[in-house]
């Protein structure tokens, strides 16, 4: 947390959270239509962002431009900058494949392969890593322990990922996503097609994961928000309204439009 | 009686009269299948021997079998679907997933529309122009190619509508953990949507297998066993042709067995080729 008052010796202002990612007057288009306006932020590294905001406001285009998942489909196109410690992803030379291994992402809905627990997991790891039958085990256990999979499914792990119910298959997804070591993961509503219990598990999960992660949610509930995230992005019709600590959003927030919207005014 | 309970009599009354009409129909449909094998099971079973299996055409009024006919349709099925297969599955792959969006694949997807609906003379005429007539002689090659450009359309067709029956979020999720384009259409993509490949090419071979037209003007038939693929060779749908259109006997059952043969082999495919798809939706 900042000092209340930071001076040029103030050991506390160097503990303050390096950027993982900086936004930079980011526009973004569908064909001609402008999605996102002059995106300005920073994300700070190993700690929980959320973006928030009605239907359409455009915090999953924010999110699918941070790992530039868009360009699967054409007529997208962003422009500015998006900086990874530094680097421009936007740029042009920027590997695709490789800044996904780095930056990864979870779904709305489960997404399982069509392939069996063990291999949903060793999928990703065996594209850039070459290892051994012994530690490629070792490498799927650790990420199913990490992602609080591993007591229900260690005894099937040739089992059909698909076999598992919603809130296991969200949870190999984030097993999956982690098993590739990135720096930052990408979580676009991830509990919102789950019940209650597994909403608990997820969340609960996310917030053991920012010790080593910067992670970034968007998330459709303002509770889920509050409870899981250190800062919060308020988002309304394509602008970043309103950025800050998600105790500052949630209980005294400086613009009026997220004041309504937290309060459930709109949206 | 109030215009309410009126109104539902008389829609109850349209309901039966429409009720009947849809069983009718259906049973119409029906019916005549089940004629064309009640007959083909009648006429057919009765000439059903071991010889049938292991004897060559005969000469007319002679005893015989449909060996080298089998044959023929086996080879030229089997090539028609590795030559066919490859082309057809490459090219919807491309419609369905590098150019989903390009102009391409809706000239293309129209193409193969009219070349799926193509009558089959049109094929063998073309590739008699095509090979048998540069090269100046019948051959089972040039039915085995006919039967080829019977196949791609087919293919092409289910392998497009099968990949693009699966869903974007899968494929989303191949990219986002790092997986090259190819990476993601063979591991994921393909792997999804096999079972309905596979049942199209099931079905491709279901059609090749009874196909006569375009044989007539390519492979011919050869009345002796041959199993060189630059002659003419016989086929089973040619030989029935022929055989049920003798005036003598022994060609007209070896004909009515061919069918039943061919009609068996395709039943076979097809129900193989729906458990697959219904495995698919049980999922």
């Amino acid at each position: 947390m900042k000092p209340m008052l930071s001076t040029d010796l103030n050991v506390a202002d160097t503990t303050v959270e390096k950027a993982k990612i900086e936004v930079k007057n980011l526009n973004f288009y569908y064909g001609q239509s402008k999605a996102l306006k002059d995106i300005n932020l920073s994300l700070p590294e190993r700690s929980v962002t959320a973006f928030i905001g009605p239907s359409g406001c455009g915090k999953s285009t924010l999110l699918r431009v941070l790992n530039r998942i868009y360009e699967l489909y054409p007529k997208q196109s962003a422009e500015g900058q998006v900086l990874l410690d530094g680097k421009n992803i936007l740029d042009r030379s920027q590997d695709l494949n490789l800044l996904r291994t780095k930056i990864g992402m979870v779904f709305q809905k489960p997404t399982p392969f069509p392939m069996s627990i063990y291999e949903n997991i060793a999928f990703g790891v065996r594209l850039y890593e070459k290892i051994s039958k012994a530690e490629m085990d070792s490498r799927v256990e650790s990420a199913l322990k990490r992602a609080a999979l591993w007591n229900e499914v260690k005894d099937k792990l040739n089992a059909s990922g698909q076999s598992l119910s919603g809130g296991q298959q969200q949870r190999l997804c984030i097993a999956r996503t982690v098993a590739v070591k990135p720096e930052v993961i990408l979580l676009d509503e991830p509990a919102s097609a789950l019940d209650p219990l597994s909403t608990a598990k997820i969340e609960e999960l996310i917030d053991e994961l920012q010790a080593d992660y910067t992670i970034v949610i968007v998330t459709h509930n303002m509770q889920q928000a509050a409870r899981v995230s250190r800062q919060t992005a308020f988002m309304y019709l394509g602008e970043l309204v309103e950025f800050d600590r998600t105790e500052k959003i949630f209980t005294s927030p400086r613009e009026k439009r997220t004041q309504d919207y937290i309060t459930g005014r709109f949206g | 009686m109030s215009t309410a309970q009126s109104l539902h009599q008389s829609r109850k009354r349209k309901n039966a009269v429409m009720m009947a009409l849809c069983v009718i129909a259906a049973g119409i449909g029906l019916a005549w299948l089940a004629l064309i094998l009640g007959a083909l099971l009648y006429k057919g079973l009765s000439g059903v021997s071991l010889a049938v299996f292991t004897q060559m055409t005969p000469p007319p009024g002679d005893a015989g079998g449909l060996l080298n006919a089998i044959y023929g349709s086996i080879v030229m099925t089997i090539i028609g679907i590795v030559v066919g297969t490859p082309i057809g599955v490459l090219a919807g792959t491309y419609m369905a997933e590098y150019g989903r969006f390009s102009r391409l694949t809706t000239i293309v997807r129209f193409i193969n529309d009219i070349l799926l609906s193509a009558p089959s003379i049109i094929v063998g005429l073309f590739v008699y122009e095509l090979l048998v007539r540069p090269m100046g002689h019948f051959s089972a090659i040039a039915g085995a190619i006919a039967l080829s450009i019977l196949v791609i359309p087919v293919v092409v067709r289910t392998t497009e509508d099968m990949l693009n029956l699966v869903p974007n979020a899968l494929r989303e999720a191949g990219t986002a953990i790092g997986a090259p384009r190819w990476v993601v259409i063979r591991s994921v993509a393909y792997r999804a949507a096999l079972s309905g490949i596979v049942t199209g090419i099931l079905l491709a071979i279901a059609r090749i297998s009874g196909e006569t037209a375009p044989l007539l003007f390519t492979a011919l038939n050869n009345q002796f066993w041959s199993s060189n693929l630059n002659a003419p060779m016989a086929s089973l749908p040619v030989t029935i042709f022929q055989f049920a259109l003798s005036p003598y006997e022994e060609w007209q059952q070896l004909a009515w067995t061919g069918a039943l043969i061919i009609t068996l082999t395709v039943l076979g495919l097809s129900i193989i080729a729906r458990s697959l798809t219904g495995r698919r939706e049980d999922r």
